[in-house]
């Protein structure tokens, strides 16, 4: 569901710190009618121009707390990321991405389907890589976004 | 006894996420917009900033009721079992969150909760003293593709029978009467690729299950939600896999879409798999076992008017003649709450052509109010 409006367009941003380009950013909504509990959080598929970013090069944003990894957020498991809530998605990558236009292939994964599946334990053991649709029910396809990257100017 | 409409806010789920309308603003429309609707249901982790909206809030909410002319009527409750991820909830664990949202169901005015379809016995039997001592239902929700005639409440009226309570219940969903796949999810599913050819063997293989001809065995799929065997289909697509029973359908389902269409892809064997989303379940079995139900779900897909007369709507894929008709021969005396699921079917387009949610309330709410009349 609404999975082509899943990243706001105007939020591919690099990130800098210490005056050095750490990474990009992207805002996003949850990909359902409903919130969850932040733990569920699985992670998401990235791809820009064809490289993939996985879920460890990934942190995420929300509740107005600093980005946590996912291995971090797994463990929130009483804070609830709201429907109406925008996460910011940041991604590591030295030196970040060009300035202009990009392909961003994009599918979230959270472990929330409806009562108990065949899947439970394995995914306890073993959670799913995102992309391969596991936890994307409500979103099966992988969404591919054409997002440009405006750098601040440079003074 | 008279039956009573309300919207279940699900249905704007789509205008709360672009932020066209506020909480206040759905409950506005339902309490002044829809000729004498007053029925509030909502989705506690879409709704309401869950678990716990605060005191502020619930001033708030009680001054829109208020205000509105609208009653809280049912709160709509989820189960996800591997929040803590390091395990899977056990039955236990599962009836806590449930006594937790009766909780906080109660705590908003609601007399209604409403359980998802596949919510295990065992969970609301434990939550049930609750219930009762808090003077609420449950009512677990009964959602295509099982039926009224299932296990699902069969459970439940076991449970009645034994124990007398009078807060034990179903909701029917009222896609449980589509009887074809709705147009506008074919549409949407041809945009994606499917095949014209895929929709009419969609469509073709529900009437054929409806005139009694299945060309396979469906007792299988009753038992699972319409959105947790869709991601079985795709896993069987995908992956190869699927749980045992599921294997003659799921195999029977790809059969039928090569005799049918030419070439087919996983796109036509997704939609030709859209036929076996649907109950079929009798109209006869609602007007039984009505004084069990808690409310009911008019879920709808696309509300088109009715040919030759002007202002009359209609979904052209489920009998709301005979649900409403066995409602009413049944003594039903509660709520039918819109719930509208058909603009997911257009979220592939852009902003300019999604539908308009209150307007499709607005006439979904027509037609149960002339059906509830006539």
């Amino acid at each position: 569901m609404f999975e082509n409006f899943l990243i706001r367009p105007d939020s591919l941003h690099n990130e800098t710190r210490d005056g050095h380009t750490v990474g990009f950013t992207l805002a996003v909504r949850h990909a359902n009618y409903r919130g969850c509990y932040l733990s569920l959080h699985n992670g998401y598929y990235v791809e820009v121009d064809g490289t993939e970013y996985p879920t460890t090069a990934q942190s995420f944003e929300i509740n107005g707390k600093p980005p946590r990894t996912f291995d971090d957020i797994r463990t929130a498991v009483h804070e609830h990321w709201n429907y109406d809530d925008e996460g910011i998605l940041h991604i590591a990558v030295p030196g970040g991405l060009a300035a202009g236009e990009h392909t961003v292939r994009f599918q979230q994964s959270v472990l929330a389907a409806y009562g108990y599946l065949p899947t439970d334990e394995a995914w306890v053991k073993n959670p799913p890589t995102p992309g391969s649709g596991a936890g994307s029910d409500k979103a099966p396809d992988i969404i591919a976004y054409t997002l440009t990257l405006t750098e601040p100017e440079a003074n | 006894m008279a039956i009573h409409r309300g919207v279940s806010l699900y249905s704007y789920q789509q205008s709360q996420f672009f932020k066209e309308l506020t909480l206040e603003d759905q409950i506005r429309e339902v309490g002044q917009n829809l000729g004498g609707a007053d029925g509030i249901e909502l989705i506690d982790e879409m709704s309401l900033r869950y678990p716990e909206p605060g005191d502020d809030f619930r001033r708030q909410w009680f001054e829109w009721m208020q205000t509105h002319g609208t009653k809280p009527v049912a709160m709509d409750v989820g189960m996800d079992v591997l929040q803590f991820r390091d395990h899977v909830m056990s039955i236990e664990e599962c009836a806590d969150r449930l006594r937790q949202d009766i909780r906080l169901a109660k705590s908003l005015g609601f007399s209604n909760v409403r359980v998802l379809s596949v919510v295990p016995i065992e969970v609301l039997t434990s939550a049930l003293p609750v219930a009762e001592s808090l003077d609420i239902r449950l009512g677990k929700e009964i959602h295509q593709p099982m039926t009224l005639e299932g296990r699902e409440v069969g459970d439940i009226l076991d449970v009645v029978d034994r124990t007398g309570t009078k807060h034990l219940g179903i909701v029917p969903d009222l896609g449980i009467f589509q009887f074809r796949p709705s147009e506008v999810l074919l549409a949407w599913l041809e945009r994606r690729g499917a095949q014209p050819a895929a929709s009419a063997a969609s469509v073709a293989l529900a009437l054929d299950i409806r005139r009694g001809q299945p060309p396979f065995d469906l007792a299988a799929i009753s038992r699972h939600t319409a959105g947790n065997l869709r991601s079985d289909f795709n896993r069987y697509l995908t992956a190869g896999q699927c749980a045992p029973e599921l294997l003659e359908v799921f195999d029977g389902v790809k059969q039928y879409a090569k005799d049918r269409v030419e070439n087919p892809q996983d796109a036509d064997y997704r939609t030709v798999a859209e036929a076996l989303m649907l109950s079929r379940t009798s109209a006869d079995t609602l007007r039984e076992i009505a004084p069990h139900v808690t409310h009911v779900h008019g879920k709808f897909n696309n509300m088109s008017e009715v040919a030759g007369a002007p202002g009359q709507y209609q979904d052209i894929a489920i009998d709301y003649d005979a649900a409403i008709g066995a409602l009413k021969a049944g003594g039903f005396d509660g709520y039918i709450n819109s719930e509208y699921e058909g603009q997911r079917y257009f979220q592939d387009r852009g902003r300019e052509d999604l539908m308009d949610e209150v307007d499709q309330v607005r006439r979904h709410q027509e037609m149960l109010r002339r059906l509830i009349a006539s």
